[in-house]
């Protein structure tokens, strides 16, 4: 049951970051998908997936929110209630397919077949080294992208 | 195969977000809702099968989804300085106008 809520969370976080036009509504459903993310995590025993996704969440949303503020535009149309329910209906119908199915039988206990740490740099060392270099990169493209000639 | 179906359905609604949105942060918000559901599903089968490799690789995907969004927002931020829109829709206005305007010197 707590797992079937969470989904529908989830739904209806995801249809409202794309219903919403403001942005700064758009961002702070994002955030609430990103939260009920975590949630569905930590109930099916992924601990470590669940803590990543909380920190990478929160970088996220808080660039998108400065982002927001400056992308925004301060204009007075609202959108109507009935497009809001419409969306939160919409998200309601989507959840039955999940739910009617298994979603609820929730793993329990963390990952135990091999651990995290042995996983993390025994058989991913080289992928982990590989991404920094292209952090790295990115890193000097962005640098590069937002380098402008006086 | 439940959340294959969750995740199926968080990336129609990022797609649909991608093409009916024209704002360049939503058209970002959208990328990321594709990017979350792509990666829920290591979580996810890793952790029905026990096994603590989904999460590693899901380290890795958001690395990747991270370098996605700078340089998005990057692009974005560049764009809105130079031209001061936040529309998709101008932006290939202008790059019309623009090449219009080489049309006409050459």
């Amino acid at each position: 049951m707590i797992a079937e809520i969470i989904v529908l969370g989830l739904l209806i976080a995801a249809c409202l970051a794309v219903y919403f036009d403001e942005p700064v509504y758009a961002v702070a459903s994002l955030a609430v998908f990103f939260f009920f993310t975590v949630l569905l995590y930590a109930l099916n025993g992924a601990g470590f997936a669940a803590v990543f996704t909380l920190a990478m969440g929160a970088g996220t949303v808080s660039v998108l929110f400065l982002a927001s503020e400056m992308l925004s535009e301060k204009s007075g149309d609202e959108k109507s209630l009935r497009g809001f329910l419409l969306a939160v209906s919409v998200a309601c119908i989507l959840v039955v397919p999940p739910a009617l199915l298994s979603i609820g039988k929730i793993s329990a206990g963390f990952s135990s077949a091999l651990s995290f740490e042995q996983t993390f740099w025994n058989l991913r060392a080289m992928d982990i080294i590989l991404q920094g270099l292209v952090i790295l990169s990115v890193a000097i493209g962005v640098a590069i992208i937002l380098y402008e000639r006086e | 195969m439940d959340y294959v179906i969750l995740s199926a359905i968080l990336v129609g609604i990022g797609i649909y977000g991608l093409l009916s949105r024209r704002h360049l942060l939503k058209v970002l918000i959208s990328i990321e809702l594709i990017a979350v559901a792509a990666s829920m599903n290591f979580v996810m089968l890793a952790s029905q099968a026990n096994k603590a490799l989904g999460e590693s690789f899901l380290i890795i995907a958001f690395s990747t989804d991270t370098c996605v969004t700078a340089i998005i927002l990057a692009i974005m931020i560049h764009v809105f300085r130079k031209y001061g829109i936040r529309d998709l829709a101008k932006l290939a206005e202008i790059e019309e106008k623009d090449e219009a305007a080489l049309e006409s010197e050459g």
